[in-house]
């Protein structure tokens, strides 16, 4: 239609210039306007009509003038055209297997051969591709798709690095937008757009989900303590399927380890779950997270997701210090002791100058006391500070209690009690600094007297805090909680703390109980007490709540400790990459960054595959070594670093990775018509839906991309022109006639 | 005529008999003299982490010398306050200065992880209180037993703690268990007389000729029931004071209840 009246597409008036043909001198124009103009004014100074009639007629005829002087003019459009069958169309088809899905690549075949090609060809030498992990030159428009992998981003720059060889006038895109290699971002975006080559998409697939149910992401802890309580994240997105029920699990070869039935969410929307579980024993596995099939769902290989967890038979050992006798201390220690993956070692401070040592591996074992050197505290991984005050430990200690949690990045946990927190110095000490609340600056915070507690919601999301499985019985059954036996008062949280319970005083108020924060490499926690005892003593002796709190705790107090050498990647899971990065923090004897190391990782991987990769020094991060590494097979991987300093070993680190391909395209399958735009508009094309793609070959035509030329395009001889001119004319006269002019 | 000289006879034994322990007695009593209760200590209400606490059961049904002694109260309450200040003059415990009473009807003894019972060989607990009794110390409260001796009373102290300690073994706790050296090293251990045994030319009573420290444990192997038989702690705490009762016996009977309370407030 529009073409009918403006004689040319809109991309022509989109993309083209307006110029004037005849070369007749502008300024005439300018004085002709000027005359018509005056022309009008004279028209409306003589009528003998109201004014606004006047005003309309005399404007109209005088536009009609106008009109017919600026078309004397010749306005024309000038667009740069591709020269006939002298530039390169490139039409890339998507191959991935989410094309697959409702026979997209059938529908982009349909497009193709159902004339597209044909008119393509008419005008361009045509060049077809099939893209999927790179760009594939093929015959004919495909059938099928069965590529694991989308890389858009890497089919877009093979395509236009023809452009060096070649008059490449266009890019076709003929894809779904599911770029599952990440690659088509905003860079590989801009170094399209600077070879100047327009990609112009058509996409494929239905925009939302349809009667589907996904697993969109699984949050897991890499690593963990033998038999320790993780927690998994699920996340669910849906459609189809609001309110209905669903189960998911978490399953060790084929052994489920937790389940449990979930109301799906509204149509589109995402939540979280958070499913617990046992770790078990110790050793590498993969674990299979899913979301049961319900009948009818249109994709069910978007179910399920594999994690790998390391479960290290390790046992961190916990130093705790308290300064005097305290039934706290009791069942803090029977509590670790259920825990065969914990060692609890305590000083206990009996008498004004003896001490009482427990868990000690040896005789000479803190024999004097708390440890005053590095190499003695540093050996532990974790650190609680009972009912004592701050000045019982020296300066130097102080220090090294701060750089054992920031550098050596161990946990540190301080109680409450009479010599505790601010009754203790401690909010005028130096580790101040670490506390995760502020202290109140003043004396007598610390009560002898009932307060009960009660879980916020980070605490109810908390693995530390989860007595029970369902959130909702976890927070009922802290609310139900007997009362601590006491309590101590402490300022608000700082920025970055989380408070996970507050105790609630009654006559004093609301008051932190259990804070949590990083601080440097290590964190930091604070239970504002010391009666928390009465747990266990004043409930049935088959419950387990106090001993599953304290279990917690020290597991996330010690559970995670980075030791001297550490080796991670940027992600677990390789979804249709090889390239592995792997980075290694090295630390010396002190825990200062080892920068003179010799790093290797052997890396062992499924059918035998094994490497040993050296880690080079990274520049301007002085204990970080890295290296890439391509990991060719999919499968489980399990990558061992080893530093050595000389002939010492400072020590080794154990990370595991998976490589997968085709898994991720299975997931988020509706169209991405959000990239494809994107992509089209920052490169100047244009996105088409199936059914538009007829005028693709004339929005190619269009571009300046290859060998092109300029081209003048009158538009005054269009029928939009003629007909304004006659509709001036006519209304002016039907309006003189109704208003008696004539 | 030989019938009433025996009676007359075995009377005057009788009397002099009634009259000489009357003598021993009042004569004791002279030496140990009865406790003046002048009221709870000025700042027995103080909020403190120890608190020494005492059992009060239901006494064995018994006739004849039997029922003439053991109730829960025996040396209450000057024993206790005495200990105490002890143990906050020794140790870093801070613990309150008078004793609390409690017993195995209430759910109050919850809220004292630490229960003195003396002469326990006079109890008698009902199933409830003997359940409750478990209940105690699965829950992870100690019990310190004292002051009873001989085979007899031994009997009726187990007798009460079979009916809900029937899987638990009682056995004798070896010289080097942490709790003879958790703050006193207490290798040399001697039997601690009660005044009755004044002079102490001898230190036994009935046939308790040994003394023995016993002990409950746990699964873990903790012991959670002190069971100090054929000794008397609770009259060197109270006669402490006292230049008629031997240090050594006070100052061992010291040192041994606070070992076992730093003990039970460790394991």
């Amino acid at each position: 239609m529009f073409e009918f009246f403006f004689k040319y597409p809109w991309t022509v008036y989109r993309k083209g210039t307006l110029v004037l043909a005849n070369p007749w001198p502008l300024w005439l124009l300018g004085a002709g306007l000027a005359a018509a103009a005056a022309y009008g004014l004279w028209l409306f100074l003589r009528k003998p009509l109201p004014r606004r009639r006047a005003l309309a007629l005399a404007g109209m005829e005088a536009a009609v003038l106008a009109l017919l002087l600026v078309f004397l003019w010749q306005p024309a459009l000038s667009v740069s055209m591709l020269k006939p069958q002298q530039n390169v169309v490139s039409v890339i088809v998507d191959t991935s297997a989410s094309m697959a899905l409702d026979d997209r690549v059938g529908q982009a075949r349909g497009v193709l051969d159902g004339g597209l090609l044909a008119d393509l060809r008419k005008r361009f030498p045509v060049r077809l591709y099939q893209a999927g992990r790179g760009l594939e030159r093929v015959a004919q428009a495909p059938a099928s798709a069965a590529q694991p992998v989308t890389n858009l981003g890497e089919a877009l720059r093979a395509a236009a690095a023809e452009a060096a060889s070649l008059p490449v006038g266009a890019i076709v895109l003929l894809s779904d937008g599911g770029d599952n290699a990440g690659s088509l971002g905003s860079a590989t975006m801009d170094e399209v757009r600077r070879t100047r080559i327009p990609v112009h998409t058509i996409g494929f697939g239905p925009e939302r989900m349809d009667r589907d149910v996904e697993l969109a992401d699984v949050q897991l802890p890499a690593r963990s303590l033998p038999d320790a309580r993780l927690s998994a994240v699920v996340t669910l997105r849906q459609a189809g399927f609001e309110g209905k029920t669903a189960r998911i699990a978490i399953q060790d070869g084929g052994k489920t380890l937790a389940a449990r039935d979930v109301k799906l969410p509204a149509d589109g929307v995402s939540s979280r779950e958070a499913l617990s579980f046992a770790a078990g024993a110790a050793g590498a596995r993969a674990l299979q997270v899913s979301v049961a099939v319900l009948e009818g769902e249109r994709n069910a290989k978007n179910n399920a997701l594999t994690r790998l967890l390391d479960v290290r038979d390790r046992k961190p050992r916990i130093l705790y210090f308290e300064g005097e006798p305290r039934w706290e201390m009791k069942f803090i220690r029977r509590a670790a002791e259920l825990d065969k993956n914990l060692d609890l070692v305590s000083i206990l401070r009996t008498t004004q100058n003896k001490f009482y040592r427990q868990g000690i591996s040896d005789p000479k074992e803190l024999e004097h006391g708390f440890p005053d050197s590095v190499d003695e505290l540093f050996r532990y991984q974790a650190l609680i500070i009972g009912n004592v005050e701050a000045g019982y430990f020296n300066a130097s200690q102080q220090s090294m209690i701060r750089e054992f949690v920031d550098r050596r990045g161990g946990g540190v946990l301080f109680l409450g009690g009479r010599a505790a927190l601010s009754d203790g110095g401690w909010n005028r000490s130096p580790l101040a600094e670490i506390l995760p609340v502020t202290l109140p600056d003043r004396k007598n915070t610390f009560h002898r007297d009932p307060a009960t507690s009660e879980l916020t919601a980070a605490g109810i999301d908390s693995l530390i805090t989860r007595i029970e499985e369902d959130p909702t019985k976890n927070s009922a059954r802290w609310k139900a909680l007997p009362y601590l036996a006491d309590y101590q008062e402490t300022g608000a949280a700082k920025p970055g703390a989380v408070v996970l319970a507050e105790l609630n005083a009654s006559g004093r108020g609301r008051f932190p109980l259990l804070v949590t924060q990083p601080f440097g490499r290590g964190r930091v926690g604070l239970f504002a007490t010391g009666g928390s005892w009465r747990w266990q003593m004043a409930q049935d002796s088959r419950d387990m709540s106090h001993e599953t709190f304290w279990r917690q705790l020290l597991r996330w107090l010690a559970g995670d400790v980075n030791e001297r050498v550490t080796l991670a990647s940027d992600r677990q899971v390789f979804s249709d990459t090889a390239l592995v990065p792997l980075r290694a923090e090295v630390r010396d004897r002190n825990y200062l960054p080892a920068t003179d190391a010799v790093v290797e990782a052997q890396i062992m991987g499924p059918s035998g595959v094994a490497a040993v990769v050296p880690l080079l020094p990274v520049k301007g991060e002085p204990g970080a070594y890295a290296a890439e590494w391509k990991a060719e097979a999919t499968g489980s991987y399990l990558a061992e670093a080893v530093a050595r300093q000389g002939e010492d070993e400072l020590g080794r680190d154990v990370f595991t990775f998976r490589r997968e391909d085709g898994v991720t395209e299975n997931f988020r399958t509706e169209q991405n018509r959000e990239l494809l735009e994107r992509l089209s508009q920052a490169t100047g094309g244009r996105y088409f839906t199936p059914g538009a793609a007829g005028g693709l070959p004339g929005e190619i035509e269009l571009s300046d991309a290859g060998i092109s030329v300029k081209e003048t395009r009158d538009i005054w001889s269009a029928p939009a022109a003629f007909l304004l001119l006659a509709g001036l004319k006519a209304g002016a006269w039907l309006l003189r006639r109704r208003w008696g002019a004539v | 005529m030989r019938k009433p000289l025996a009676l007359l006879a075995l009377l005057s034994v009788l009397a002099g008999c009634v009259w000489s322990f009357q003598r021993g007695y009042r004569g004791m009593r002279r030496l140990f003299p009865d406790y003046e209760d002048t009221g709870p200590p000025a700042d027995a209400a103080e909020k403190t982490e120890f608190y020494f606490a005492r059992l009060r059961y239901p006494n064995i049904r018994a006739s004849g010398m039997w029922a003439m002694r053991g109730s829960w109260t025996v040396d209450y309450p000057k024993a206790d306050r005495q200990f105490l200040q002890g143990v906050r003059r020794l140790t870093r415990i801070q613990s309150n200065s008078m004793e609390r009473i409690v017993d195995l009807i209430s759910d109050d003894i919850f809220n004292y992880p630490w229960v003195y019972v003396v002469e326990p060989g006079h109890w008698d607990l009902p199933d409830a209180q003997a359940k409750k009794l478990r209940e105690f110390v699965d829950r992870g409260g100690f019990l310190f037993t004292d002051d009873f001796h001989g085979t007899m009373e031994w009997e009726i102290f187990t007798a009460s703690l079979n009916k809900s300690f029937s899987d638990r073994a009682i056995v004798d706790i070896e010289n080097s268990d942490p709790i003879f050296h958790i703050l006193y090293d207490l290798d040399h251990r001697v039997q601690v007389p009660g005044i009755v045994n004044y002079p102490f030319t001898r230190t036994y009573e009935y046939d308790g000729y040994e003394p023995k420290w016993r002990a409950m444990r746990d699964d873990k192997g903790r012991i959670v029931m002190g069971i100090c038989h054929n000794m008397d702690q609770g009259d060197a705490w109270e006669w402490a004071d006292s230049p008629n009762y031997p240090e050594k016996y006070a100052s061992q009977a010291y040192r041994t209840a606070i070992n076992y309370i730093i003990y039970a407030m460790t394991h």
